[in-house]
């Protein structure tokens, strides 16, 4: 009898065991180091929301909960040698049942479609972690394991865009220092502007119906120079233009008649005359440009930049610190040479990746430029789209050394299409996100997986003016939970040179040392990122300084500005030229004819040189060589030159005869 | 004039070749003469500014009557080009013909050789009639593939020459008699230099032996293809007579597999290959290849997925998780495959893959 009676009380117990973790709120408490089993997933309560990046599905679910007694980093993993062959998916959740918040989730790992994720857990919270059958309602083994947690940590927590609107362009679209949400097509415009609180106000504005969408690429900026901002859309056979009017409650558009298979697409003033032009890599042919004379025509060109297919994933940058915007394309298909195009400063470019060791002939589609090492000019590494094959590159003052070995990229297995770098900790040292990671950068050249949960791509911008960087993916903001490190966001205003300051040089100093970035419009393949430039400053509690070149020429230095704070600075607000010479520093003759001598008391050469009109408009930029500069190309009249060098900035005038 | 003065030139070098061949193999190369073509075809002039001036129809240009020496051809798969209906044509100017290379190789064709196809739709509206979009014509110039591309005119009387691209939108009442709408897309050069090309050299991608080794019925009766292409004097009898030939992606007798095998090599194969325009990416369409099901991405993972729940190029069992299903399933610029000429879903192919990938049992590891 007495055995019968256990025999009951087991399979009473076995029943309410079964049946237990079949709602958040009766979810059986589950701790490290035990190996627990799920016979089938058919507990009737879903989670909402889901975590797990693979959408809504689900019908059944089997609920858990985890109280850690200190803060670990948590890994949950159905990835077991036993479950080979299976497709598990869970989503991992803080708070309580009816207001539950996302902190993780994981379905697939590449090929593998078993999960696994590592999330930080404070001690003495409840976590819960709900097993859905969105692929599968078989039963699977799981595990819980503890490890010590990430200090200074941050993540992302997800949050559905208002509307369920997908976007991959992220920008200030009405210049009130905010980024926006944004979301192209051939007849509509959607802005979701981002509201002091945090807030969005969506407007729709119809558009004349443009000849193409942004379905390879997007981009931003202000193209024909009225304070809004403007886009382009790179389509499979061809570009369109978007102008806003009316200040910016409507839009025009342009679409050329040329067949462009566009790849990435930018803005940026080529020839340096002021205004924004647009340019398109293309597939198939040659790269195209259109030329933006200032009075509303955009001048289609091709040729100079580029001149052979499978060009993917162009990125402007200044990569040998002349103040004057080259361009990298990272190439795929049939002529998979990366280029390197020199801007010449005077309307012309040279490829010089074959010379600086870059014309190699993995396929890529994209590129990620930053000062990794901080050491004031600008690194780079070109993902890999396949055969896994990573080149991360250290700029040495304007050449380059391939650093690979050791970096992080050689055993990364990762890669994707989209590659693009920002400081997403605020530690001061800038992050690349691409081949599904977010890999954090140690300031030497060095990577290191986060463990996060961020997203594949996606664009780039703070959504919540909290002054960490946010990431949009597909319909959901990744929303960055930031940490106690200092920031600094810098949002200019052109004046002489393109509205957004596109092409622009920005330099922070701190007690960490001196950062730069630069204003990009289009990065990475295919998304729009924020046109302001954001500086993380770790644990430093004051800025030295913040100095802009201009693509003009002009150079604005703000010393000391708020920590913590976006600041606005307005073209030529707070010029560094001065009237006088430098002391120390003369050029000669004045006039000069075709040959101007400079002549110093430190030695200049290979100095970056920059020669501006009396308006600030720049006119030539170069490297000083031999203490001699070649002005016979300038039309008389007065001139200031500027040469930098280790820190130095030299300024003088002269007159051109 | 003109017309007369090639036709005798054309019998003049028809008499010499004969002249010289046949003391050489009188036997087994009997190549009676050939009717005269009165196709108008000069080398140096090709291509011309507009289709009438080539001469390869009879009467309205529009009825597309081939005059001697014009041989319709079709292959056993088509690319899905938005439902467009296909008519092709070979012609050959006189005393050279075609060779076989490979099974899976375009033929060798002699200089001269111009390959024609139309593009048109029947019941287009409101007219409810046929209406020609294009006749694409890839010559054989120089030992090189020239493209043209002859734009018809609304009035169907013309078509002229331009490789600029266009675009023309259109209503058709399909076979099913369903009203159908598209923006059709005729192709710039450079988009024909997306597919036709092998290592950055022009090249056909349909007149391979394995693609139309088949019948054809031609006015004097059924015949096939390649035997009837020997009969006119249009290909050298030296080919196999065991051609690995593709099995029609329609035919509801062939295996699912093969069915699928035989879609993927027409639609996908021109890209997906070595020296081809994505010959960095795993898959490897070309009919000879997909006995292997990692070529057809089964159990492969994406170098770059599109949505987080691809987990494979082609999961077993599973359309939601496989890339190339959701590829095949899109009408959007920047999703679909192939990524030229459709812009709609082909539902009838797309119900193929989709089928094919539920019969698949394979459990990926």
């Amino acid at each position: 009898m007495k055995t019968t009676y256990t025999l009951i009380v087991t399979a009473a117990l076995c029943a309410s065991i079964a049946h237990a973790q079949n709602s958040c709120s009766s979810a059986v408490l589950v701790t490290a180091g035990t190996t627990y089993t799920i016979d089938a997933i058919n507990g009737p309560e879903i989670p909402i929301p889901i975590c797990a990046t693979t959408g809504v599905g689900a019908t059944h679910t089997e609920w858990y909960k985890y109280v850690p007694a200190y803060d670990y980093s948590l890994t949950i993993s159905t990835d077991l040698p036993q479950n080979a062959g299976g497709d598990t998916r869970f989503n991992v959740y803080q708070g309580n049942c009816g207001g539950l918040s996302c902190v993780g989730g994981a379905d697939d790992q590449g090929s593998n479609t078993l999960a696994s994720t590592t999330v930080q857990v404070s001690g003495g919270l409840t976590y819960r972690i709900a097993f859905d059958d969105r692929w599968s309602n078989a039963g699977f083994d799981f595990t819980l394991t503890e490890g010590p947690p990430v200090v200074t940590a941050f993540n992302f927590v997800q949050q559905a865009i208002p509307g369920g609107i997908s976007s991959d362009c992220v920008v200030d679209m009405n210049n009130d220092g905010l980024d926006d949400i944004v979301s192209g097509s051939t007849n509509m415009v959607r802005i979701l502007r981002q509201q002091a609180g945090g807030s969005f106000l969506e407007s729709d504005i119809s558009i004349p119906t443009a000849a193409n969408s942004p379905s390879w690429s997007i981009c931003a900026g202000d193209l024909n120079g009225d304070g809004h901002t403007d886009l382009m859309y790179g389509g499979g056979g061809g570009t369109s233009l978007i102008l806003s009017a009316n200040g910016g409650t409507s839009f025009t558009q342009i679409s050329p008649a040329q067949y462009i298979f566009c790849q990435r697409t930018n803005m940026v003033d080529i020839n340096n005359d002021g205004n924004l032009d647009a340019y398109s890599c293309h597939d198939v042919d040659a790269n195209v440009s259109f030329m933006n004379d200032g009075a509303g025509n955009f001048v289609f060109g091709q040729g100079g930049l580029g001149t052979t297919c499978g060009n993917y994933g162009s990125i402007w940058v200044d990569y040998d610190n002349d103040h004057d915007m080259d361009m990298f394309v990272a190439k795929c298909g049939c002529d998979p040479h990366d280029l390197l195009m020199r801007n010449n400063g005077d309307g012309t470019f040279t490829d010089v990746s074959p010379a600086l060791g870059l014309s190699d002939t993995h396929q890529s589609w994209s590129s990620a430029w930053g000062d990794f090492d901080n050491d004031g000019d600008l690194d780079m590494l070109i993902g890999s789209s396949s055969s896994n094959v990573h080149k991360l590159m250290r700029n040495d003052g304007g050449t380059f050394t391939n650093v690979t070995i050791g970096s992080g990229y050689d055993t990364f297995g990762g890669q994707s299409i989209e590659w693009t770098t920002h400081d997403f900790n605020n530690d001061g040292h800038l992050d690349i996100l691409g081949g599904g990671a977010l890999m954090l950068g140690n300031g030497d050249m060095t990577f290191a997986t986060a463990a996060v949960s961020a997203p594949y791509s996606g664009p780039v911008g703070d959504l919540n003016n909290d002054g960490f960087l946010d990431i949009i993916s597909g319909n959901t903001i990744y929303l960055n939970t930031g940490n106690t490190n200092k920031y600094l966001t810098v949002d200019l205003t052109g004046t002489v040179s393109n509205r957004d300051g596109i092409g622009a040089r920005i330099e922070v100093t701190s007690d960490m040392g001196t950062q730069i970035r630069e204003i990009r419009s289009g990065d990475a393949f295919s998304t729009m990122s924020s046109l302001m430039a954001h500086f993380g400053l770790g644990t430093d509690t004051h800025i030295a300084s913040v100095t802009v070149y201009w693509p003009s020429g002009i150079v604005d230095v703000i010393d000391e500005p708020a920590i913590n704070s976006r600041l606005n600075i307005v073209e030529g607000t707070f010029t560094a030229i001065p009237a006088s010479a430098t002391k120390g520093f003369s050029v000669f003759p004045s006039p000069a004819e075709d040959v101007l001598n400079v002549r110093a008391d430190v030695d200049l050469n290979n100095g970056a040189t920059t020669v501006m009109n009396v308006t600030g408009q720049r006119v030539m930029t170069t490297h000083l060589r031999n203490d001699q500069l070649d002005i016979s190309s300038l039309k008389s009249g007065v001139y200031l030159i500027r040469i930098e060098l280790a820190g130095r900035v030299l300024n003088s005038r002269f007159v051109k005869r | 004039m003109k017309k007369i003065s090639i036709a005798l030139f054309v019998l003049l070098f028809g008499f010499l070749s004969c002249a010289k061949d046949d003391p050489e193999d009188p036997v087994t190369d009997p190549d009676p003469v050939q009717p005269v073509s009165p196709v108008v075809f000069h080398i140096d002039s090709v291509p011309y500014t507009t289709l009438s001036h080539y001469n390869f129809f009879s009467g309205n240009l529009a009825d597309m009557q081939p005059v001697t020496g014009v041989i319709p051809y079709a292959p056993i798969n088509a690319l899905f080009s938005d439902y467009a209906h296909k008519s092709r044509f070979v012609w050959m100017p006189s005393g050279v013909k075609a060779s076989y290379l490979a099974d899976n190789v375009s033929l060798d064709f002699p200089n001269g050789t111009v390959l024609i196809k139309n593009f048109y739709y029947d019941h287009v509206q409101p007219q409810n009639a046929r209406r020609i979009m294009e006749t694409r014509l890839l010559i054989r110039k120089y030992g090189q593939w020239v493209f043209a591309d002859y734009v018809w005119n609304d009035a169907q009387t013309e078509a002229t020459m331009d490789l600029n691209g266009s675009y023309v939108p259109l209503e058709w009442l399909d076979d099913n008699n369903v009203l159908r709408s598209v923006t059709y897309r005729i192709p710039a050069e450079a988009e024909c230099n997306t597919c036709h090309i092998n290592n950055s050299v022009p090249i056909p991608i349909g007149p391979k032996p394995q693609n139309i080794n088949s019948p054809y019925i031609y006015p004097e009766g059924s015949k096939n293809q390649l035997a009837k292409w020997v009969e006119v004097g249009y290909l050298n009898s030296g080919y196999p007579a065991n051609i690995e030939t593709v099995a029609k992606w329609d035919d509801p007798s062939q295996s699912l597999n093969d069915r699928v095998r035989g879609y993927v090599d027409i639609n996908c194969s021109h890209c997906h290959a070595d020296d081809r325009y994505c010959s960095y990416r795993s898959m490897r369409f070309a009919w000879g290849e997909t006995l292997d099901p990692a070529h057809l991405g089964v159990c492969v993972a994406p170098d770059v997925p599109l949505l987080p729940q691809h987990s494979h190029i082609v999961k077993p069992g599973n359309t939601e998780k496989s890339l190339l299903y959701y590829r095949i399933n899109s009408g959007v610029d920047g999703i679909r495959m192939p990524l030229l000429g459709r812009t709609l879903i082909h539902e009838e192919g797309r119900q193929l893959i989709e089928d094919w990938i539920n019969s698949l049992t394979q459990i990926c590891n």
